[in-house]
C-alpha cells in the first residue's frame, strides 16, 4: 500500500466518522447505538465520531430490514458516501430481516439494497456487541493497511 | 359512571332495529351492529347524545365478499362503543367522518390502502402506509392477496 | 426580536433530481413562517399486520413486541390481554402485577429516553448524556429482572413468563430511591432554569379545546388539560389497585409536554413500590389452549407516548383471524401538525420531538416549499439551523447549561 493511502487508512482507523440511519426498523437497535456512544459504553474512545452527512462517512450504521420507502433512500446515502466506505448491519432484522422475514413491506435486510462489510446480530443488537463489531471492523481495516 | 346495561337499553329505546344486535361481552365492552344506510345516525347520537368523545381507530376486516368497518368510539368514563357496518367489496364506498374526527383521516387513508375503501369526502394528501409506487389496486391485507416473490 | 424582513440562510441539502427522494416532513413556507406541515408516514410500515394472520398467536406475541423497541412490553401486554379475553382466561393476580411493573420500568426508561432526545434537539446536549446515563439504571434493571435489556420477552398468553424474585426486587426498589434523587433535579431544572423555561413555553401551543377537537392522546393530550389516562379510565393489569395520580398541565405547549413527563416519572416510582409490596404470592401464568376459541376484542394500554390500541379477531383456530394496532403516535398526528401551523421554522425539531413519535425523525428528509422554490434538508440540518435561530433571535444559549451539567456528570 502508497504512503497516502497508509496515512489517509491510519486516520480512519483512529478516528472513523460513522452516519447512523434507520431503514425502517423498531428503533431498538438505534437506542442501542446512540446508547454505546453515552458516557457509560462511550463508542466515542475509540475515535468513533457520529456525522450527520453520508458525505464525511467512513462507515454507515444501518438499523431495520429495510421497508419498501426506505430502499431508495438507503442506496442515495450509499452513493452519496466516499470510497472506500463500509457498512455496518446492525440488529438480526438488518442482517437476515429477523422477525419480519416474508413480511410484504420488507426486503429482509440491508445486504439486499447494497454492500456489507459486517453484520452485528441481536434483538435488539447491544452496546457492547455493536463495540466489539465495529471494534473488529477497524482492526480489520487495519490489518488491510499493513498489507 | 357509564353502566354498558343502561348504554345498551339507550341504544334500543333511540333505534329500535339495533335490538338484538347489541353484544356486551365484558365489563366496559359495547359491540353493535348497525347497516350502513343508519350508520351515521347512530354514530353521531353516540358522539353528540352519549359523550363518545374519542375515536381510538377504524378496523377493517375481509369478510368473504363483504369489507366490515368497526368504529372504535371511547367514553372517559372507560366504556368502549365498537360500532361494526359493512359494505359490499364490489363497491366499497363509505363516507369520511373526518368532520366529527379530523384524526380519523390517517385511519381511513389506511383502510383504502390495505382494503381498498373508496372514502367519500377525503381531501388531497399522501397515502398511507404504502408507498407512491405501490399499484393502486393491490390491496395488501385482503384475505386473496398474497405477496409476489420479491 | 429577529426583523422579519431579514434574510435569513437555511444550510441546503444535497440536491439530487433524478432520484426522488421521498421526504418525511413537507413545509410550506413563507419567510420563516410555517403555513402548513405535510406528514408522511409509513416509513416503517413493515405488514406486520397481516404477518400475523399467518403466524400462531405464540409467535405473534414476539412479532408484535417487535412494532416498537421503545415500549414493546406495551405492545405484548396490549396484545395478550385481547387474546386472554377472548379465551375467557383468568390471568394470574401475581401475573398482572408483575406485568404493571415491567410497564411502569418501561414507562420510565421511555421518560428518560426523551428526556435526553428533546434536549438535544435544543442544543442543551448534556441532558442526553445525563438522562441517558440515569436511564442505564433501568436498563440494568430490566435486563436483571427479564433477562433483556430491551424486547424482554416477559409475556406469554395466560400470564409472564419470569418470576421477581425477592433480591430482584430489593434492588428495582433501591433503583427506584437512586432514580427518584435523580429526578427531582430534573424538575428543578424544568421549572427554575430561565433558559429552558424561555425556550420551551409558547411553543408548539395546542389548546385543551383543540386537544380535545383533534382528540390528542397520552403527555401531549395531558399537557392541554384533557385528563385522559388509560391506566385511570379503563385499568388493566393491576392498575384498578394501584393509587396514583393522572398528571396534566395547563400550560399547552411543549413546556407543558416536559412537565407532565418529568412529573409522571415520581409517580411510577410510586406505583412501582406500592406494587412491590403488594404484589400477592401465586402463579405467574394459566395454561392457554392453542386453539383460541372465536370471538372478538378490544384492548387499550397506556404506552407512554399514548393510548394503544389493539383489536384480535379470533376464528377457532391457532392462527387469528385478524389483528389491528393503532399505536399511540398515529393519533397525534392532526394535533402536531396543527401547533405548527402559523409558527416559526426553527420551532419545528422539538414541537415534533415534543409528541415523542414512535418515529425516527433524524432519517427523514424535510421539504421546505416556498412559492417560488424548495429545498431539501436532513433533519440534523433543520436542528442545527433552530439552534442557531433561537441563538441569534432569542438569545437562547445552551452553552451554560452544558457545562453545569457536565460538571454535575464529573
Amino acid at each position: 500500500m502508497g504512503v497516502i493511502k497508509k496515512i489517509v487508512n491510519w486516520g480512519r482507523i483512529k478516528s472513523p466518522w460513522v452516519l447512523h440511519f434507520n431503514t425502517g426498523a423498531c428503533n431498538a437497535c438505534d437506542i442501542e447505538i446512540i446508547a454505546s456512544l453515552t458516557p457509560r459504553y462511550d463508542l466515542e474512545r475509540f475515535g468513533v465520531v457520529l456525522k450527520g452527512t453520508p458525505r464525511h462517512a467512513d462507515i454507515l450504521l444501518c438499523s431495520g430490514p429495510v421497508t419498501r420507502q426506505m430502499e431508495e433512500r438507503l442506496k442515495k446515502i450509499y452513493a452519496q458516501m466516499a470510497e472506500p466506505k463500509f457498512v455496518v448491519a446492525v440488529g438480526t432484522c438488518s442482517c437476515s430481516g429477523g422477525v419480519f422475514k416474508g413480511c410484504y413491506n420488507v426486503k429482509e435486510g440491508i445486504d439486499k439494497v447494497i454492500p456489507v462489510s459486517a453484520y452485528i446480530p441481536g434483538c435488539p443488537a447491544s452496546p457492547k456487541a455493536i463495540i466489539d463489531g465495529v471494534v473488529k471492523l477497524l482492526h480489520s481495516l487495519e490489518e488491510e493497511g499493513s498489507k | 359512571m357509564k353502566k354498558v346495561e343502561a348504554l345498551r337499553d339507550e341504544l334500543v329505546k333511540n333505534f329500535s332495529f339495533l335490538d338484538g344486535k347489541i353484544g356486551i361481552p365484558r365489563p366496559r365492552r359495547v359491540f353493535v351492529e348497525v347497516g350502513q344506510d343508519k350508520f351515521e345516525e347512530v354514530f353521531v347520537w353516540a358522539k353528540d347524545k352519549q359523550d363518545f368523545s374519542h375515536l381510538c381507530t377504524i378496523t377493517g376486516l375481509d369478510e368473504n365478499d363483504r369489507l366490515i368497518l368497526i368504529y372504535h368510539l371511547a367514553h372517559d368514563s372507560g366504556v368502549l362503543l365498537n360500532i361494526r357496518t359493512s359494505v359490499p367489496k364490489s363497491d366499497p364506498r363509505i363516507k369520511s367522518i373526518i368532520k366529527y374526527f379530523p384524526g380519523a383521516e390517517i385511519y381511513e387513508r389506511e383502510l383504502e390502502d390495505l382494503f381498498g375503501a373508496k372514502v367519500e369526502g377525503l381531501p388531497e394528501g399522501n397515502r398511507y402506509p404504502l408507498t407512491d409506487e405501490w399499484p393502486k389496486d393491490e390491496h395488501p391485507l385482503l384475505k386473496d392477496w398474497k405477496p409476489k416473490s420479491a | 426580536m429577529h426583523d422579519p424582513k431579514n434574510k435569513f440562510r437555511i444550510p441546503m441539502g444535497p440536491q439530487h433530481p433524478a432520484l426522488k427522494e421521498p421526504e418525511g416532513f413537507s413545509v410550506a413556507l413563507k419567510g420563516e413562517k410555517i403555513l402548513g406541515v405535510e406528514i408522511r408516514l409509513g416509513y416503517n410500515h413493515r405488514g406486520i399486520e397481516k404477518a400475523c394472520e399467518q403466524r400462531s398467536y405464540v409467535q405473534d406475541v414476539y412479532l408484535i413486541e417487535r412494532i416498537c423497541g421503545i415500549c414493546s412490553h406495551t405492545h405484548s401486554t396490549c396484545f395478550v390481554q385481547a387474546v386472554e379475553e377472548i379465551a375467557g382466561l383468568i390471568v394470574p393476580e401475581r401475573a398482572q402485577y408483575i406485568r404493571t411493573i415491567i410497564g411502569e420500568l418501561e414507562r420510565i426508561h421511555s421518560h428518560l429516553l426523551w428526556l435526553g432526545v428533546a434536549g438535544h434537539e435544543i442544543g442543551f446536549d448534556t441532558l442526553l448524556m445525563y438522562s441517558w446515563r440515569d436511564r442505564e439504571i433501568v436498563m440494568d434493571i430490566l435486563a436483571q429482572v427479564t433477562g433483556n435489556r430491551v424486547n424482554y420477552g416477559m409475556n406469554t398468553i395466560g400470564g409472564v413468563r419470569r418470576d421477581i424474585s425477592k433480591d430482584q426486587a430489593a434492588d428495582v426498589l433501591k433503583a427506584m430511591d437512586l432514580l427518584e434523587e435523580r429526578t427531582k433535579y430534573y424538575i428543578e431544572i424544568a421549572t427554575q432554569e430561565t433558559t429552558i423555561i424561555k425556550r420551551l413555553k409558547g411553543v408548539g401551543v395546542l389548546s385543551h379545546e383543540d386537544a380535545l377537537r383533534l382528540d390528542a392522546v397520552g403527555p401531549t393530550g395531558r399537557a392541554s388539560g384533557v385528563r385522559r389516562d388509560v391506566r385511570a379510565d379503563d385499568p388493566y393489569a393491576a392498575y384498578g389497585k394501584l393509587n396514583f395520580d393522572v398528571i396534566t398541565s395547563n400550560h399547552n405547549d411543549v413546556y407543558g409536554r416536559t412537565l407532565v413527563r418529568v412529573k409522571e416519572l415520581m409517580e411510577s416510582y410510586k406505583m412501582i413500590r406500592q406494587a412491590l409490596k403488594d404484589i400477592p404470592d401465586g402463579p405467574i401464568t394459566v395454561k392457554a389452549p392453542r386453539n383460541i376459541p372465536a370471538g372478538e376484542a378490544l384492548s387499550r394500554y397506556e404506552a407512554p407516548r399514548g393510548e394503544d390500541v389493539h383489536y384480535v379477531l379470533a376464528n377457532g383456530t391457532d392462527k387469528p383471524e385478524r389483528v389491528k394496532v393503532r399505536a399511540p403516535t398515529l393519533a397525534n398526528v392532526q394535533a402536531v401538525k396543527h401547533m405548527l401551523r402559523d409558527r416559526f421554522l426553527a420551532d419545528m425539531p422539538i414541537v415534533i420531538a415534543a409528541i415523542d413519535p414512535c418515529f425516527s425523525c433524524t432519517d427523514r428528509m424535510v421539504s421546505l416549499n416556498e412559492e417560488d422554490h424548495s429545498h431539501l434538508l436532513r433533519w440534523d440540518e433543520l436542528r442545527a439551523y433552530s439552534i442557531k435561530w433561537h441563538r441569534d433571535n432569542m438569545s437562547i444559549d445552551f452553552s451554560g447549561l452544558n457545562k453545569k451539567l457536565m460538571d454535575r456528570i464529573k
